[in-house]
């Protein structure tokens, strides 16, 4: 089972997030905005990160980007209640492994994403 | 005969030859008619009918001579002129040689034809009308024509007061058909006479309170003569006394007409007083509006209208900066008036008016430094009044988006969660009994869920594109993904521009790619963003069908007071043959994002 830590600012979502992904992956923390996400990462070292695109500090854009120059790169897969054509032009340029639109989120798409 | 000649209207040497003749012409025919009334007196005319004579002829010629040199374009003078020599000519019916005494009769009646063509071609020297201009041809065949034919027929043997030279015209002497030329002529010459009488109290009622100021003098003395004339013509003469008495009442009465026209003309040098008037009024600069007032006071045009030229729209607005239409006004005329060849104003004025170009001339120098102060003052008000105007165009638009927000809202997602709520309560209650129908019920549930969200990410985006925070270009391509016209965008910015800038260039290209796909009927658009150092541009083209305007409550009239409310501009080229050009500039202002 992966390690995984929640980036998102929204508690209901964590709680659906962690109910629906324990299948697959163990989650070892929550972060609620970008840098306790970031200070969590390299502290809890998870082999994957679900990180939502719209946090209160930064976004999960440059997030993704500072977590990718890490010692040990998480896996990282971005997540929004918004469209992935929205983010087309970044994600192409993101070194994120994904997108996953929040409503289609299960662990089965995730873990088909981290693979 | 001295003629006061205005040094400012600097008349043509030939033509200052022509008056010097026809003055001494004037000078040399009332001598001989004066050494000829001393020496001698033919046929028991009186001597008094023969002075007033001459004294008419002379007032016709000298105002004539005037009236020519002031205006020389207009046609009133040289027929002032002529209808002086006329005058003279027709008093040498009473010569003793035949051949000065058959051209006396034959001129006899042509004054009264010239008098009407005088009185009717005031002030501009021109017939107004294909009525008047039949009037005066009727008038000139009356005069003429059927009066040789009356004295083809008309011998002078049997004429009392004789004896007479010999008529050179004489065919036949046939007292019937002289009877009956006359009769006619007489006739004719009376509904002539009342035609004419028709037309001018037509142009009387026509006629605005300045023209009426300056035909009244004319219109009197020139009516009395006709009238008299009219009655001289078609009346028996009872008695040669009283017939006599009538000719000199005449002949004085039309000595008054050149007067009446020299009046008219000494009425424009009072009216010219006016603008030293306003001069010393316009020292004292009025405040803002007066100028019209003081101008229509000048003017002696009480319903006088001061339009303002607007160089940029290229309209005119009044004082207040609302537009005025200068065109098409019935009964006024529009003179345009300029400041060192740059147009100022219209004055939209008396056609009456148009006659004294040197007036209208000097009084909008004399109102120059003031008309530049009013133009910019109206531009400033027409400025003031568009910014008020989009202002609330803009506060309207903003509320009717909230409307259309809350009614999104309401119809769509509000609605759906509604019906997802009552969904889950059913399935709570069949999931133990009924498991397969519960989930059945969930998977539509789901997609209701779906649409839901879906409405609520359109709506968002609406508000505000959050995608914005991360520039332009991905913004923008989110928008050319999603339209369903296909998109070709380019973007070239080496700097962010700043924030409120991305925003209306955001709105812009958005709601251009909505009116592409929903007016444009078109199979591709291009979006190009670039920026120069402080202009950023945009243009939205597509091959659609074209004619597209910015009409009032519009889209893209909302789109136009988005762009001019940061100081942009926005340029519409959509021709009826096909395809339609937004161009926009926005300012890129010197300070980074806020």
């Amino acid at each position: 089972m992966q390690t995984l830590l929640l980036v998102d600012d929204h508690a209901s979502f964590r709680a659906v997030a962690r109910t629906a992904l324990a299948e697959r992956f163990a989650v070892v923390g929550e972060a609620s905005d970008a840098a306790s996400g970031v200070a969590l990462a390299r502290e809890l070292r998870p082999e994957v990160v679900l990180l939502d695109v719209h946090l209160p500090d930064e976004d999960g854009f440059a997030v993704a980007v500072e977590l990718a120059s890490e010692d040990h790169p998480p896996r990282v897969v971005l997540t929004s209640s918004h469209d992935r054509e929205d983010f087309e032009l970044l994600l192409q340029q993101s070194p994120a492994r994904g997108f996953l639109e929040k409503e289609r989120l299960s662990a089965a798409a995730l873990a088909e994403l981290v693979a | 005969l001295s003629v006061a000649v205005p040094s400012d209207f600097g008349p043509s040497r030939r033509l200052r030859g022509v008056a010097l003749g026809a003055a001494v012409g004037a000078a040399a025919a009332a001598t001989a008619g004066g050494i000829a009334l001393a020496h001698g007196q033919a046929r028991g005319t009186s001597s008094f009918l023969a002075a007033t004579t001459i004294v008419a002829g002379c007032t016709f010629i000298a105002g004539g001579i005037v009236a020519w040199l002031r205006g020389p374009a207009n046609r009133t003078g040289p027929l002032m002129v002529a209808t002086g020599f006329v005058l003279f000519g027709s008093s040498l019916a009473q010569a003793n040689h035949a051949v000065p005494f058959t051209v006396g009769l034959v001129l006899g009646p042509l004054p009264a034809a010239l008098l009407a063509h005088l009185i009717l071609a005031f002030p501009d020297g021109h017939l107004h009308s294909r009525w008047e201009r039949i009037a005066v041809a009727c008038a000139y065949f009356d005069a003429v024509v059927l009066q040789v034919l009356m004295l083809m027929f008309m011998g002078f043997e049997n004429v009392s007061g004789g004896p007479y030279p010999r008529n050179l015209l004489l065919v036949r002497d046939d007292m019937r058909v002289h009877d009956a030329v006359m009769g006619s002529e007489r006739a004719f010459g009376f509904a002539v006479a009342l035609w004419v009488g028709v037309l001018l109290l037509r142009r009387w009622r026509a006629a605005s309170m300045p023209l009426r100021r300056a035909v009244v003098p004319l219109f009197s003395a020139g009516g009395l003569v006709i009238a008299l004339f009219v009655v001289a013509f078609i009346a028996a003469s009872p008695t040669p006394t009283f017939s006599r008495g009538f000719s000199s009442a005449t002949q004085i009465a039309l000595a008054a007409v050149p007067l009446a026209f020299l009046l008219g003309l000494f009425n424009e040098r009072l009216a010219r007083a006016g603008v030293s008037d306003l001069v010393v009024e316009l020292g004292r600069m009025p405040a803002p509006g007066q100028l019209r007032d003081a101008l229509a006071q000048a003017l002696g045009d009480r319903l006088l209208e001061l339009a303002y030229w607007m160089p940029e729209s290229e309209t005119y607005v009044g004082i207040d900066g609302r537009p005025v239409d200068i065109q098409g006004r019935t009964g006024q005329t529009v003179t345009v008036l300029e400041r060192r060849g740059r147009r100022v104003a219209a004055l939209v004025h008396d056609p009456a008016l148009a006659e004294h170009r040197e007036l209208l001339d000097a009084v909008s120098s004399a109102a120059g430094l003031a008309l530049d102060n009013e133009q910019l003052q109206a531009e400033l008000r027409a400025q003031l009044e568009e910014l008020r105007d989009s202002r609330t165009r803009i506060v309207e638009a903003g509320d009717s988006a909230r409307r259309r927000l809350e009614r999104n809202l309401h119809d769509g997602a509000q609605a759906r969660l509604v019906a997802l709520s009552v969904a889950l309560g059913l399935v709570q209650a069949k999931v133990d009994s009924d498991p397969d129908a519960a989930a059945g019920m969930l998977d539509s549930a789901r997609e209701e869920l779906a649409a839901a969200l879906n409405e609520l990410r359109e709506i968002a985006r609406g508000l505000h594109p959050a995608i914005l925070s991360r520039g332009l270009e991905v913004a923008l391509s989110g928008l050319a993904k999603r339209s369903p016209v296909p998109v070709e965008l380019t973007v070239e910015l080496a700097a962010r521009p700043p924030e409120k800038i991305e925003a209306t260039a955001y709105y812009v290209v958005a709601e251009a790619l909505t009116n592409v796909a929903r007016y444009a009927n078109a199979t591709a658009a291009r979006v190009t963003v670039s920026a120069e150092p402080e202009v950023l541009r945009i243009e939205v083209v597509d091959d659609g069908s074209g004619g597209a305007a910015i009409s009032p409550g519009s889209g893209l009239e909302g789109l136009r007071d988005r762009i001019e409310a940061i100081g942009g501009h926005l340029e519409l080229l959509s021709p009826q043959s096909g395809g339609t050009r937004l161009g926009i500039r926005l300012p890129l202002l010197r300070e980074g994002r806020s």
